[in-house]
């Protein structure tokens, strides 16, 4: 239950949309699908005297043009999941949403941009839309803007928005390639510990390029070029090497209440390696 | 529903044939409305004109509190009242202990409704507001201005007993809650005489039950100053007697009712603040108040934090001729409530389920600035069983025999039981042979076969061993903790039974095994009976629910008094009859002949007569067909024997259980691939549900072993307040779990049952940890610090390859 008294609004045009968080501030949040803002506030943990939802603005959609796919915001895991237009790299959210914990209720109320908004190191979308190189399409009162999503992860809860800008779309682009996902957990309700997205991307002669998404395992997160330690064909030259380089690039890990800093570094090797062994099988998507 | 495997060994020692319906799955009563949502818990009770209360709670762990101002929530929209520690100290008075713990030589602390001038945790409630809504109440609390003076505040159990260390009540020199000496023989000779001596530690975290439903209470004062108090409690006539006194008013001007829960565990033990504050709140604004526990006000509430240092002598057949240990319990800033009592338990279960003659064990309670304890699930044993059967396998792994075979050479044999230890007079036991039976069950010997294969090839596989002994149904004299319990049976004129009880059930359904009980009694069939607990107007005085003890002590107490109005219902029927009540038999609904099954009475006919026909014809001349019975368990020994042995405790169930794990090297995460218990508590009522207790308790411990954690942070606050950080297990996580019974009665007690519902707690801890340490032998390394979380078992991995 939530303990302050709130205005719902669901205005039926972005401009308007936009209008209402600009008049209101910080008192003002966006409702997407909910999953982490209700229950926050029921907790009393925040506060906001105007709720914004996005449900009338029309934005439960995933569209496939020139190469590109983009997702509405409304748009939850299961739309995304049972979605056929999410091909090569851009699978990757696919991947990431059969594994949202949380189960059916979970995947049929969260939205992959909400969670690219709440910006939860802890978490699947921040790593997997980096790494699928989306480009959010956000809307605040000086009209339209687009931020690349590895420019759009700041830090820890923390993201490129302005003030009263919101997420409308995540637009992915649909490249060929090799993609691998693989999360570490401690048990089915846990946060994710640490995440690896991997596209891989080949042509006739070979690799032409390889790269690792740490999610989970920093505030934001991290990218590594791994196209040379890979054969041709795609297959780990040294894995043993290839941990420590990969743990090399985590200067800051994430640390909370499920595992300390120490453990986040010490597993993000080996959550890469597996990560980046599913693509051996040669198979582009 | 699992395949319940039957008995493998036939019921010995039986005392008395067990008529039908008795060891029948019988569907349980009031299954269907629980299952569909309709059964109706505490919140979902609804009295016109009823108020919400939201609590203020302390957020630091010591801190004076200089003043407070509630000016500003007063003028908060829909706020009725708003009360601080002072106020209400002039209103109501302290909070009896659940069980004191002065009443065994222990300190005590005096706790209140709302702390008035220090607070000692984070938590602790320092002001309360009611309004019209939950949502009201809660925001005014935003509202209350607090001025707190932080102090310095300790949360180790060691740090705590440091000279210097921060001291948390009036008059206490140091932190020393009570230290229980638990000793036979001379450890401290034979240990230092020993040829093979091992050492250790182990560590367990502070982790709490996780009740789905959590405590609510909703109270309404009547125009004649009657309180009726719906209490989601496990033990509503000793938290009556409680709030009068709190309140000040006559007990029978009280009335709890303990409304269905949705699971107990000991999180619903009385004691808490909440209980006798919702009281004065109700009293004050003159209106019902009702107050839910939130899931973080929940995750408040701790147990089970111990640490064991031990030591063991032991022969080089594995025979273990001595053991020492030094127990600390952190039982946070004791509080009221029922749970600084597992630190006596912790100790007392040892030395488990073997004969060792030589033991000293010391368990010292604690108390730091985390929030108190409550009653835990295990209550203790599976702290005790955590070290003892790690200390087990500790002392196969240095001989390099089987554990299996050094728990053989350690038992405690069937045919010396009685037996004895310095506080515990065990009833029966046929330990090996629950072991034996669970070994097979788990194909142990095939398991060990491809173990070797798995290791060979650089597996972390491990297989663990765990045994559990579960002393149940504890007597505490001195505070309203009793083994005994009361039941009223009655039957109606349609010849159906009533049953109203001093115990209750915490939702694990053994109302329908009274039924069962009282209508093998009767002849009827147990939807026949109905049974009525927890309502304090209704039942007789009784203790309610704890130690796995309602079926055993209130069934028992209900099958005494089913046989009285069954003696009535038989002089009644030789007389209609024509034949003498010995030649009578009560079955099927019916009561017949021995000699001539067609001269009968259908049981609402003899019932019948009885109400109908009494004094009106010659020789019906009994009509009371209603009895009320106490039971007493005879195998508790309060009072010392010469040698200073006792026994708060009649009955001890135990079971055997192997798990069998996979270590990821490369993360630590530990994956269950296979489980099996075995099962003895004497007699079984109903196998389905002792099935799904044992089931359930096994979770409960898995999820110790793995998962569950309060973990604080420097601040001397608590970091997981969620289920997102407090992680339970989910199906998922969890394997198929075969299970098995033995049935072993006791010969003490009525029908030869002992208690169910607690059993398997502690046998999932100590298997668990048990086969993740067996995992990680071939690395040489161990974890003793619970849970076993991936963090840590990474942690042990990489230290052996340093």
């Amino acid at each position: 239950m939530i303990r302050s008294t709130l205005t719902h609004h669901a205005p039926e045009r972005l401009a308007d949309a936009t209008a209402l968080l600009a008049e209101h501030g910080a008192a003002a949040a966006v409702l997407g699908g909910g999953t982490v803002l209700l229950p926050a506030m029921v907790r009393g943990e925040r506060t906001h005297r105007h709720v914004v939802d996005l449900r009338r603005l029309e934005l439960v959609f995933v569209q496939a043009e020139a190469g590109w796919a983009e997702i509405g915001a409304m748009t939850t895991y299961a739309q995304v999941l049972a979605s056929g237009e999410l091909t090569g790299s851009a699978a990757l959210l696919r991947r990431a949403a059969a594994g949202i914990t949380g189960g059916a209720q979970l995947r049929n109320q969260g939205t992959v941009a909400g969670s690219a908004a709440y910006a939860n190191p802890a978490s699947d979308m921040p790593g997997c839309l980096v790494a699928a190189g989306a480009v959010l399409r956000l809307h605040g009162p000086d009209g339209p803007r687009e931020v690349p999503a590895a420019e759009f992860f700041r830090g820890a809860f923390t993201t490129a928005l302005r003030p009263a800008e919101m997420v409308v779309t995540v637009r992915v682009p649909l490249r060929p390639a090799r993609i691998g996902y693989y999360k570490l957990k401690l048990s089915e309700s846990s946060w994710p510990i640490a995440t690896a997205a991997v596209t891989v991307e080949v042509s006739a002669d070979g690799v032409t390029s390889a790269a690792v998404t740490l999610g989970a395992v920093a505030a934001q997160p991290i990218t590594i070029d791994v196209a040379e330690h890979l054969s041709a064909q795609g297959a780990l030259r040294d894995e043993v090497g290839f941990d420590e380089f990969v743990r090399s690039r985590v200067d800051e890990p994430w640390d909370d209440e499920l595992a300390p800093a120490s453990y986040r570094r010490e597993v993000a090797g080996v959550v890469a390696r597996r990560a980046l062994k599913q693509t051996e099988d040669g198979e582009q998507r | 529903m699992t395949e319940i495997v039957a008995p493998r060994v036939g019921r010995t020692q039986v005392a008395e044939e067990v008529p039908a319906p008795l060891f029948e799955q019988v569907r349980r009563k009031d299954g269907d409305l629980v299952l569909t949502g309709r059964g109706g818990y505490l919140d979902d009770i609804v009295l016109p004109d009823t108020l919400h209360a939201a609590v203020l709670r302390s957020p630091h762990p010591h801190a004076t509190i200089r003043g407070i101002d509630t000016s500003a929530a007063r003028a908060r929209p829909g706020v009725r009242l708003v009360l601080t520690g002072r106020e209400a100290r002039d209103a109501v008075g302290i909070i009896p202990h659940f069980f004191d713990p002065a009443l065994v030589g222990g300190r005590t602390a005096d706790f209140r409704c709302l702390a008035v001038d220090t607070v000692v945790y984070e938590g602790e409630p320092v002001a309360a507001v009611v309004a019209g809504t939950v949502h009201a109440a809660q925001a005014a609390l935003d509202a209350v201005v607090v001025d707190y003076e932080p102090l310095p505040f300790v949360l180790d159990a060691d740090a705590a007993l440091e000279p210097d260390a921060p001291t948390l009540f009036d008059g206490w020199d140091d932190n020393v809650l009570i230290r229980l000496p638990f000793a036979e023989g001379d450890a401290g000779a034979v240990l230092a005489a020993a040829e093979h001596v091992l050492d250790g530690e182990i560590r367990i975290g502070r982790y709490q039950t996780a009740p789905l439903e959590t405590r609510g209470y909703l109270a309404s004062w009547g125009p004649d100053d009657r309180l009726t108090f719906y209490a989601s409690t496990q033990n509503p006539h000793p938290l009556r007697s409680h709030l009068a006194e709190i309140l000040d008013v006559p007990e029978s001007s009280v009335r709890v009712v303990a409304t269905r829960l949705g699971g107990g565990f000991g999180h619903k033990f009385h004691g808490y603040p909440e209980e006798s504050l919702v009281c004065l709140l109700a009293r004050l604004v003159g209106a019902p108040v009702k107050w839910v526990e939130s899931r973080e006000e929940c995750m408040l509430v701790g147990a089970r934090e111990f640490v064991h240092r031990f030591a063991v002598a032991y022969d080089g057949d594995g025979r273990i001729l001595a053991l020492r240990d030094r127990i600390l319990g952190n039982v946070g800033a004791l509080g009221a409530s029922g749970g600084w009592g597992m630190t006596f338990v912790a100790g007392m279960a040892f030395p488990g389920p073997y004969r060792i003659k030589d033991y000293d064990v010391e368990s010292v309670a604690v108390v730091t600035h985390k929030p108190p304890w409550n009653g835990a699930r295990g209550y203790g044993k599976e702290s005790a069983a955590l070290a003892i059967e790690r200390i087990v396998d500790l002392v196969a792994a240095e001989l390099a025999l089987d554990p299996a075979v050094v728990r053989r050479r350690n038992f405690i044999p069937p045919e010396e039981f009685p037996y004895w230890t310095a506080a515990k007079h065990l009833d029966s036991g046929r330990y090996t042979a629950a072991l034996d039976h669970v070994l097979d069950l788990a194909g142990y010997h095939e398991l060990r076969r491809e173990q070797a294969r798995e290791r060979a090839a650089g597996r972390l596989v491990g297989v663990g061993i765990g045994f559990e002994l579960t002393p149940e149904g504890g007597d505490f004299s001195g505070a309203l903790l009793r083994g005994f319990d009361t039941s009223t049976v009655r039957m109606d004129p349609t010849g159906r039974a009533t049953v109203l009880t001093g115990v209750t059930s915490p939702g694990t359904g053994n109302e329908t095994g009274i039924a069962q009980l009282v209508a093998a009694e009767l002849g009827i069939s147990p939807h026949d009976v109905s049974v009525v607990q927890g309502d304090t107007d209704l039942c007789p005085y009784g203790y309610g629910n704890f130690s796995s003890r309602s079926l055993t002590v209130g069934g028992a107490a209900a099958v005494l008094a089913a046989r009285d109005v069954r003696d009535t219902l038989a002089r009644a029927a030789a007389v209609l009859l024509e034949t003498p009540p010995e030649n009578l038999v009560f079955t099927g609904g019916r009561v017949h002949a021995l000699d001539a099954p067609e001269r009968a009475l259908r049981m609402r006919d003899l019932a019948g007569a009885v109400f109908r026909r009494t004094i009106a014809l010659p020789g019906l001349d009994d009509a009371q067909l209603e009895s009320t019975r106490t039971y007493t368990p005879s195998n508790v020994h309060n009072i010392p024997d010469e040698q200073g042995r006792w026994s708060p405790y009649p009955s001890f169930p135990y079971s055997a259980h192997v798990t069998v794990v996979e270590i990821d090297p490369d993360t630590g995460v530990v994956t269950l691939r296979g489980y099996s218990g075995v099962h003895d508590c004497g007699t079984i009522v109903n196998p389905v549900l002792v099935e799904s207790q044992f089931l359930g308790a096994i979770a409960m411990g898995i999820g110790g072993a793995l998962w569950e954690e309060l973990p604080y942070g420097a601040d001397g606050r608590l970091r997981a307040r969620t289920f997102k950080q407090y992680l339970m297990p989910r199906a998922p996580d969890l394997p198929w779990i075969n299970t098995g019974h033995q049935v072993t009665p006791s010969p003490f007690a009525l029908l030869g049952m002992k208690g169910s519902g607690e059993s398997g707690t502690a046998g999932a801890v100590a298997s668990v940890a048990n086969a993740v340490n067996d995992a990680l032998a071939p690395l040489g390394v161990r974890v003793h610090e619970m849970p076993l979380s991936a963090p840590r078992v990474l942690s042990a991995i990489r230290e052996a390859r340093r």
